[in-house]
């Protein structure tokens, strides 16, 4: 962190809770097994390293993921942060193509 | 008359042991449905004789539909729905909502995480909850717990006892007396029921077994109602053999009985497939079956894999008929399929109205 400047509040608070030793424990979202970690590369890849194992067809898993905010940084977090991302589309094999890129909000 | 009287007793006698034999003291009647739940919103009843849809019922407000779980008599199916947010009940014969518990309050986000089910009298609902105070600046995560509702609590359920609940809980299931509350999660912990006392805990994650690794387990799919039986796969790593070693990886089983409570995790194979959720067979407890994109058949004596075919598409949830005949697969997108338990054939499959994905929605049997 002696590396690091602070460049906004928010960043000074973290600096701060580092410094007084109250940085907060971090959780895991859930019983996490499967195709791959929550936390682990993502789900491009199985846990053998191929696709194989993957969810045939991928497709399959999409909605999956999604609902429970699975792989928050690979597919949209339809728990919380974009509960709209998929409204009117219910089937993930047929109605991908009209799934949207979620940018973040400036 | 004497010759009469014993003839209708002899009668009575069979019928009474024919009617014993079917096991109808309170069945007769009954059919075997199915139960799942599909996008948008959606829960659907399905007729496992005639292998069509039953019935469909919309679930008011958002989806996903996920965790289904039905009350003893087969009356009502409770759903968690509305972004995790909502436990909603919906009576299986009208589509009528008769309850509804929001978990969140105030500045408390809270979910009803996966794990959710009915008491044993169907008079309470149990449900796992993860609160998150939503600060200005910061969220704040509160300790998990699970909360007891009222079956007959309305439209505006609150729960009538919280008990905190270690994390990561994905499975309730309730012992076959109803005194205890089992999760499974880490560990698999049981706690009474009345009380929230954790009164046992069996280790999981942190499992002492010799040159066995942390396992990882993926357990979100109840299907213990035929069996009295939760089931869950694991994965495993041996830290005696190297990285690149047939047997470096090793699949197996957690079984919890609920009827005496003993824990049981059994390898039966070195890792070569995936396997999301498991049934054992409640007629031939030698058997035991497992689903994700292959359909797998599991040899409980000799603990090995005793035949295995390929599913036309990924399927996360199973389950099986009370006559250990049939099995049934459903999750992911919008086909509930039917195989034979013995042969492993596919016998009929049901596509459900909408073509919305299922995803995490459970697969539960019924009788009603």
């Amino acid at each position: 962190m002696k590396h690091l400047k602070p460049l906004n509040k928010k960043a000074e608070l973290l600096d701060k809770a580092v410094n007084e030793g109250k940085t907060e424990e971090v959780f895991q979202m859930t019983t996490v097994a499967g195709c791959t970690a929550t936390l682990d590369p993502g789900w491009e890849v199985d846990v053998f390293g191929g696709v194989a194992a993957l969810c045939q067809p991928m497709e399959a898993d999409l909605y999956g993921c999604t609902d429970p905010c699975w792989w928050p940084a690979q597919v949209a977090d339809t728990i919380n942060t974009n509960p709209d991302w998929n409204d009117g589309l219910p089937s993930a094999q047929g109605d991908w193509r009209a799934l949207q890129t979620i940018y973040p909000k400036r | 008359m004497w010759a009469y009287g014993q003839f209708m007793a002899r009668t009575a006698f069979v019928v009474v042991l024919t009617l014993g034999l079917m096991g109808c003291d309170n069945e007769f009647g009954k059919k075997e449905y199915l139960v799942t739940a599909n996008k948008p919103n959606n829960l659907h009843l399905i007729d496992t004789e005639t292998h069509e849809i039953a019935n469909t019922f919309p679930i008011p407000g958002d989806g996903a539909p996920g965790t289904v779980s039905v009350s003893p008599d087969g009356q009502v199916a409770y759903v968690i729905t509305n972004h995790m947010e909502s436990l909603v009940g919906i009576d299986l014969g009208t589509g009528e909502e008769v309850f509804r518990a929001n978990a969140s309050f105030d500045n408390i986000r809270s979910k009803h995480m996966f794990a959710m089910t009915v008491s044993r009298d169907g008079k309470e609902i149990y449900s796992f909850q993860t609160p998150t105070r939503i600060l200005p600046g910061e969220y704040e995560v509160l300790d998990t717990q699970i909360a007891v509702y009222k079956a007959d609590a309305g439209l505006d359920a609150k729960p009538v006892r919280v008990f905190p609940a270690p994390r990561q809980i994905s499975v309730l299931a309730t012992s076959a007396d109803g005194k205890r509350i089992y999760g499974l999660g880490p560990s698999i912990f049981g706690f009474n029921a009345k009380t929230g006392d954790l009164e046992v805990s069996h280790k999981l994650r942190e499992w002492d077994r010799p040159n066995y690794g942390v396992p990882d387990i993926l357990a979100v799919w109840p299907t213990f109602e035929n069996t009295d039986i939760v089931a869950a796969p694991y994965f495993v790593p041996r830290t005696d053999k190297a990285p690149d070693a047939p047997d470096a990886f090793k699949t197996g089983m957690i079984s919890l009985d609920l009827k005496t409570g003993e824990v049981k995790t059994e390898d039966f194979e070195n890792t070569s497939v995936l396997i999301f959720s498991m049934v054992h067979n409640p007629v031939n407890r030698k058997e035991a079956f497992g689903v994700y994109t292959q359909l797998t058949k599991i040899d409980q004596e000799k603990h090995e894999v005793s035949d295995r075919v390929d599913m036309a598409h990924t399927f996360y949830a199973i389950n099986i008929s009370r006559d250990g005949k049939t099995l049934y697969m459903g999750g992911t997108m919008d086909d509930v399929v039917a195989y034979d338990a013995a042969t492993l054939k596919q016998k009929w499959a049901v596509k459900l109205p909408g073509g919305g994905d299922q995803g995490l929605a459970s697969l539960r049997v019924v009788r009603r």
